[in-house]
Order: C-alpha cells, then structure tokens, then sequence
C-alpha cells in the first residue's frame, strides 16, 4: 500500500507542473492554431537560464525568476513576430517544420554555451524532505504542485474575467468575430504566446531543483507537453490540467511498479489508447 | 504517365551525373569521401521519407523506428543469432513495413488529423528510442559493434571506404528513382490528391487506405534498407543515432528545405545541408559541438521564412528569369 500512495503522490505532485507546460501550449493553440514543436526546448532554455544566474550570482532558481520570465516573455514575443506570425495562414505543416528547426537552434545554442555535461542548479529546498505516515515527499515537488495549481487558477481566472482574458476567448471562438469587434487579433495572439513562453520560464524553475539537467532533453519535454495537451482535449482547460496528473501518475506508477523500458512505456501507452478511443481528449466536461 | 520515367531512365544527364559520382572515390580524399557517403545516406533517407511527408503529406516522425529496425536489428540478429545480414536487411524491411502499413492501418482506421497523425508517430519513435535503450538484445544504451568489415561481399560487407561509397551512391540513386517513378505514376498522383483535399479524393473514389498502406510500406521498407546498409558503414549501431527521433527531424528538415513532394527536392536538400554541416562539424566539432545542427535550424527556418516551397522552386524559378523569356514559348 505504501507503494501505491508514494505513487500516486509523486505522480499527482509532477503532474501539476506538466499540467502547467501544457496549459501554455494550449493557449497558445488555442488562439493561433500553431503547435510549437519547440516548447520543450524552451523550458531547456529557462532552465539553463536559471543556472547560469545561479553560476554567476548564486542565485536561487526560485529567486531568478524574475529575471528569466520578463526574459522569455519579450523572447516568445520577438518569435512569434518575427517567425511564427508569416507563417500563421500558409499551411499548418510549415509551422511543424519551422519550430522543429527552431528547437534544433534552441537545443544546439545551448549546447554550444553550457556544454554537454548534466548539469545540476542547487536550492535551498534541494533536499528538504516531508514524511506523512510511509510516504516521503521532496519539498521542490511540493512548492512545484502549489504554485503550478495557483498559477493554473490565476490564468482561469484571467480568461474568465479579464478584458484580455475575454479577448483570447473572444478570438479562440471565432478570430473573425472578435476582429470585427474591436479586438486586435494579431496583438492578442502575439500576447498569447509570450505568455505561453513566460509561464515556461516559472515552470522551468519549479522543475529545476533536484533535476540534472542536460541540452538535449527538450524533446522529450516537447512530447510530454504535447501528451498532456492532446489528452486534455487541445485547449481545455480542466482537461489539460487533468491530462497532466494522468501523465503524472503513469510515469511514477510506470517508473515505480513496472521494470525496465516498460515503466517508461506507459505514459506513451495511455496516450496512444486515448489518442485512438477518445480522438477529442478528455473533453467530456466542456468547461472551456 | 510513364514515359516521365522512362525519359529519366534513359536521360544522358541522369547517367551523367551517376558517373561522375561513381568516380569521385578516385579523385577525392577519404574525409571527403566519407562526407559524401553521410550526404547520400540522408538522401537516400529524405527521399524515401518523402514519399509519404512530402507527397501524401503526412507528416511522419516514426521514420526512425524503421531506420532503427534497418540497423540496430539486423546488427542484432548478426551479433546475438548469428544471421547473416543479407537476411537481416530483408527481415527488417519486411518488419518495417508491417509495421508502416499498421500505422498507416491506425492513422486511417481512427481518422488522425494532420496534427495527430504527427503526434501518433512521435509518440512511436520516442517508444521505440526507449525499447531500444532497455533492450540488452538490441544493445541497450551502449549500442552494438559489427566486425570488422573485410570486404565480404556475401557478409554484407563492401570494403569500407570506397565501397560503401558506391553501396550508398546506388541506394540513393534507387530512393530517387523510386521518387520519379511514384510521382509519374497514377499512385502518385492519388498521393498528392490525398494530400491537397483527402476527403475530396475520397468522393472520388479514391481508395484512401491502400495507398496511404502502399505509400508507408514502400517508404518504410527503403528506409529500413538505408539503415542497415548505414549501420554496416558505420560498424557501430549506436541508438543515440540510429533510432533516436532527432534523426527523423534532420530527415524531414532536409527535405524540406530541398522541396517537399519533389522527386529531387529532398535529394537536394541533403547533398547541400550534410556536407556544409559535417565540415563544420570537422572543423569546430571539438570546440563548438552542436553547430551543425545550429546551422542546420537556422538554414531550415530562413528557408521556410524565404521559400516556403523549398529550394529547388527557388531554383527553379531562378533558372527560368536566368534563361529569360525564350524559354516561355517552348512546351
């Protein structure tokens, strides 16, 4: 029993924050139609960011945030204007390929800055522990699953009941509609994925702790980024939040009960059967 | 329909240009050798990716579970069962294309969107780099090293250097070949009605699943072929190459930037991106590691910006405001 609740706990507390990566990717979705194959590498990126300002400052990752999102907001902006937005409206398969190149540039700048060694950014929760009953909880994970739920119900609430909250909505349902209505569509979009890209950077920190880090991880983070929001139904929101602690606890479950290869499998497996079952995602609830 | 190919077949330029590859081994150095050897690999592999990507426009990122297949299970078969690798190509081919033709099964039996069907397949390729990885039949994380190529012909063996050069010059022209006689012929044509307005060819009357099937199967069984062949040039399988998805993206981006869907594009796209790559890599590997694929993302991106049709219709293009307007008139 011990097992299954360590389990479950892990994967509930990981969960959150790939969650968090997701939702950035659906908004963005959501409102431009673009799939950035990139994602992952810029989570790289804010991670290498965080080290490198530990590296020179001894700064805290959860300290450097608040230079590494202002930064990778104003670099998600200059990229969606100016590589993403020519793109907007050719064929959608070109924007797979362009950001498929952008995360090789993202990927290999890193390498060639940092090197390729695993690379570790210390904290000072690094190796707190909290213990309730047999189950064992690392505080990184902790502080990761609180901020990742707060900031998940800060953007609800933005979309809900902000003027620019209303206008991504607005141009989600129909970019057409909301144009003639006043909103600037290409403002709203650009806003969008500098926002997707901001809040990688904070999601960035919270998985930073205790983490080796290396280059070329970006891929594999793309692909769990893009599990999650394809199990969540592309752009909703509960969904993606929901998709993330599934992935979550198939991971810890896979990792912790299954040997070898297969345990890493699972997560992949589930995301297959729901891809082919459920092609909509989790989407029963369409709490948008 | 036909005649296209049968002109390429018999045009003095195609057998022109094979030669004068033929013969390169003599007048180069084997760096340089070597580097056109990598280049014809990937356009061999950009070329029988292309067959689905760019023509039926299905973006597939599960290539490198069929270059996988070609090499780290043949290696294995070779290693570990003792069989010989000629058997080894052909088992993994077939395997591959089972296994193409399930995916193609899968992406039209469940109706994925473009957007799934690249999903679906990454999420393949990233199973297949794990299987590998945890399978100590396959090599596991440390791969697997072939013998010693003697230049036993009967071994799958072709003499290093200069041999595997023209092994791979033949290979490529085959993957070409393969390319001009789809696009010339009506499954090509079927190919590109898929890709420009599948439901629209489905009213047609098309017949949807087997050429998707058809057009997966020969692709995946080319390059299960490439593999093995690259593997016995490489000697070492190792999986961090071999199956990783990375390969598959290199793939796609080369045949991107050549022309997607072009007989010729892909091909161009790697003989340009793969030599200017590997020297910089000779050149800087050790002080700079990555800059090849820097450059690579960086070529791929302006490409897309500039033409998003790739380069050969720039040159195309070029070609024809070069000659001026004398060409017009001619049919």
């Amino acid at each position: 029993m011990t097992e299954l609740y360590q389990a479950l706990a892990q994967g509930l507390l990981i969960g959150a924050t790939y969650g968090l990566l997701a939702l950035g990717m659906g908004l963005v979705y959501g409102v431009s139609g673009v799939v950035n194959f990139s994602h992952g590498d810029f989570i790289s990126l804010g991670m290498f960011m965080c080290l490198a300002l530990y590296s020179a400052f001894a700064m805290d990752p959860y300290v450097s945030i608040i230079i590494t999102v202002p930064l990778m907001t104003a670099i998600g902006a200059l990229v969606y204007i100016f590589l993403i937005r020519p793109m907007v409206g050719h064929q959608f398969l070109m924007v797979v390929q362009l950001t498929l190149g952008l995360s090789l540039v993202l990927q290999n700048g890193i390498l060639m800055v940092f090197g390729g060694e695993p690379a570790r950014t210390p904290s000072f929760v690094e190796s707190k522990l909290i213990i309730l009953g047999d189950v064992v909880l690392r505080v990184p994970h902790i502080v990761a699953f609180v901020v990742s739920f707060a900031l998940a119900i800060g953007l609800y609430i933005m979309l809900r009941s902000t003027d620019f909250g209303r206008s991504i909505r607005a141009v989600h349902q129909n970019a057409h509609a909301a144009a003639l209505m006043g909103i600037n569509v290409g403002r709203v979009q650009v806003l969008t994925f500098a926002l997707g890209i901001g809040i990688l950077a904070l999601a960035a920190a919270l998985l930073l702790p205790g983490t080796p880090i290396q280059p070329t991880q970006g891929l594999r983070y793309t692909v769990i980024t893009l599990l999650v929001v394809v199990l969540g139904g592309m752009t909703n929101f509960v969904g993606i939040m929901l998709g993330g602690l599934i992935i979550g606890i198939a991971e810890a479950f896979g990792t912790i009960y299954l040997d070898g290869p297969i345990g890493l499998l699972l997560p992949y497996i589930i995301f297959v059967a729901i891809m082919l079952f459920l092609p909509k995602g989790l989407t029963w609830s369409s709490a948008r | 329909m036909r005649e296209e190919f049968y002109k390429t077949l018999s045009s003095p330029i195609w057998w022109g240009a094979l030669v004068i590859a033929a013969i390169m081994p003599f007048v180069l150095s084997s760096y340089y050798v070597h580097i056109l050897t990598l280049a014809l690999v990937y356009v061999a592999l950009a070329s029988s990716w292309n067959i689905v990507g760019g023509m039926a426009g299905q973006i597939s990122l599960a290539h490198s579970l069929f270059i996988g297949i070609g090499s780290m299970f043949s290696a294995a078969l070779l290693l570990k069962l003792g069989i010989n690798m000629w058997f080894g190509l052909v088992i993994s081919a077939l395997i591959s294309g089972i296994l193409g033709a399930v995916i193609a099964w899968i992406d039209f039996r469940f109706q994925l969107g473009h957007l799934s069907f690249v999903l679906i397949t990454l999420a393949f390729a990233e199973m297949g780099s794990i299987v590998v990885e945890g399978w100590d039949f396959l090599g596991g994380a440390s791969g697997l090293l072939l013998p010693k190529d003697t230049g036993n012909f009967l071994a799958f063996q072709f003499g290093g250097g200069h041999g595997a050069f023209w092994m791979m010059l033949g290979l490529a022209a085959i993957c070409v070949l393969v390319n001009v006689a789809i696009l010339n012929s009506p499954l090509g044509y079927y190919l590109r009605t898929i890709r420009d307005n599948e439901k629209a060819a489905q009213a047609i009357g098309v017949n949807i699943l087997r050429y998707k099937i058809t057009a997966m199967v020969i692709s995946a069984m080319l390059a299960s072929v490439v593999g093995t062949a690259y593997v016995r040039y490489l000697t070492f399988a190792d999986p961090y190459l071999l199956i990783s998805p990375v390969i598959t993206i290199e793939i796609v981006l080369f045949a991107t930037v050549g022309g997607l869907g072009r007989a010729y594009g892909p091909a161009l796209g790697a003989l340009l991106l793969v030599p200017l790559g590997e020297i910089l890599r000779g050149k800087l590997g050790s002080t700079l590691p990555g800059l090849h694929y820097f450059i690579y993302g960086i070529v791929v991106i302006s490409v897309i910006l500039v033409t998003p049709r790739g380069l050969l219709p720039l040159f195309e293009r070029l070609w024809a405001r070069w000659r001026g307007p004398a060409v017009a008139g001619k049919p």
